[in-house]
């Protein structure tokens, strides 16, 4: 009985298109990028970084729409019944980011955008190391600017941190899996769950193209 | 010669009178207003990578810019004259370097000077190109001597 189960892994399904596993390691490895550059004020790679972040953003917004089931806030975005719901232990067939999940995901992209948008037009203290944006605004916001950036630095340094403790937390206390999906895109079958819906390559390229549309417009301001 | 005399007496009056009339400013006097000309600069700098950044750089800003940076240059390393430091009473980030180490802030500041008027030089004959390439090691003159002889911002 042991040795048939050892034989026949558990079935897996689908949880995760490529384009949003893709779009979650980039993001971790940007934002380390992102910390090692600005600490160490490497502005051509931080600025570099920082531009490849912000189509990764604007990539991810429109995938929200328009990608695959999970990725589609659609699928996840969930109302505070539902929140109460999963706190409270009732958790229905799904897979895919749970109704807390959910929300986190929606706070860090928004707090994600907001900190591209301030390192923008942000500037040094001698208006060297600026942001591509930063001769639209004054010099003295441009500085204020920069150290709003700096601060929404820490508060997403800590949502991070707390992204990954909620990992460990699912890993050790429910011994549920959540790092393995995000790389190989499968998951042990949840019964009752529906898996991926996958969206087609073109929607992928379209968002890819407009993304990068959207970082040159903003270069060409 | 007593025409001569009395012109030079004269002339002696005049120069007392001018003396006489700016008045003697007091070390925090004198750190307030090293601040708003380093406001000056700054100002130019923002000025001229702005218009560097532009679709079409105005050549008048930038050699308006370039012209005051290079006016301004040549007086920094005069700016702090001892008693200007820490102890003058109001905040500042000159760091106590500036007087310990004299040698190298007169070296920053000759590199100011030299970067200064390259970039002039280059703003006067309307040479974008040469501006542009001037600016780098202009920013990288201003960095040198802040990352030395500068404080931390708060």
């Amino acid at each position: 009985m042991i040795a048939d189960e050892e034989a026949a892994p558990p079935p897996r399904i689908r949880v995760w298109d490529l384009p949003t596993r893709l779009f979650h390691w980039l993001l971790v490895i940007l934002f380390a990028v992102q910390w090692w550059s600005g600490k160490a004020e490497r502005i051509e790679i931080h600025v570099a970084a920082g531009l490849t972040l912000l189509g990764l953003i604007v990539f991810r917004l429109l995938w929200g729409l328009f990608g695959g089931s999970t990725a589609r806030f659609s699928h996840f975005v969930r109302g505070p019944g539902a929140v109460i719901a999963y706190l409270r232990g009732r958790r229905g067939p799904a897979i895919g980011h749970n109704p807390i999940g959910g929300w986190s995901v929606i706070l860090i992209l928004l707090l994600l955008a907001v900190q591209i948008g301030l390192g923008l037009f942000a500037s040094d203290e001698d208006y060297l190391d600026t942001g591509p944006l930063a001769h639209l605004v004054s010099f003295e916001s441009a500085r204020a600017l920069a150290h709003n950036h700096e601060i929404l630095f820490n508060i997403l340094l800590g949502l991070a941190g707390l992204h990954v403790l909620a990992v460990l937390f699912y890993l050790l206390v429910r011994r549920d899996d959540r790092v393995m999906p995000m790389l190989g895109g499968t998951r042990t079958e949840v019964a009752g769950a529906e898996p991926l819906r996958p969206a087609p390559l073109w929607r992928f390229a379209g968002a890819v193209a407009l993304a990068g549309g959207v970082v040159a417009a903003v270069l060409a301001l | 010669m007593r025409k001569l005399l009395l012109l030079g007496i004269g002339a002696t009056g005049l120069v007392g009178v001018a003396v006489a009339q700016t008045p003697a400013r007091t070390p925090a006097q004198l750190v307030q207003a090293r601040q708003a000309s380093y406001k000056q600069i700054q100002g130019a700098m923002k000025g001229l990578s702005d218009q560097l950044r532009a679709a079409e750089p105005s050549l008048p800003a930038i050699r308006q810019h370039s012209a005051l940076l290079a006016r301004l240059a040549p007086q920094v390393s005069g700016w702090f004259p001892a008693g200007t430091g820490a102890e003058a009473g109001v905040r500042t980030r000159a760091k106590a370097e500036i007087w310990s180490n004299r040698a190298a802030f007169r070296t920053a500041s000759v590199n100011l000077v030299v970067a200064a008027r390259r970039i002039n030089a280059a703003a006067a004959a309307n040479d974008l190109a040469a501006v542009r390439a001037a600016l780098p090691t202009l920013g990288g003159a201003c960095r040198t001597c802040h990352d030395q002889f500068r404080g931390p911002e708060n």
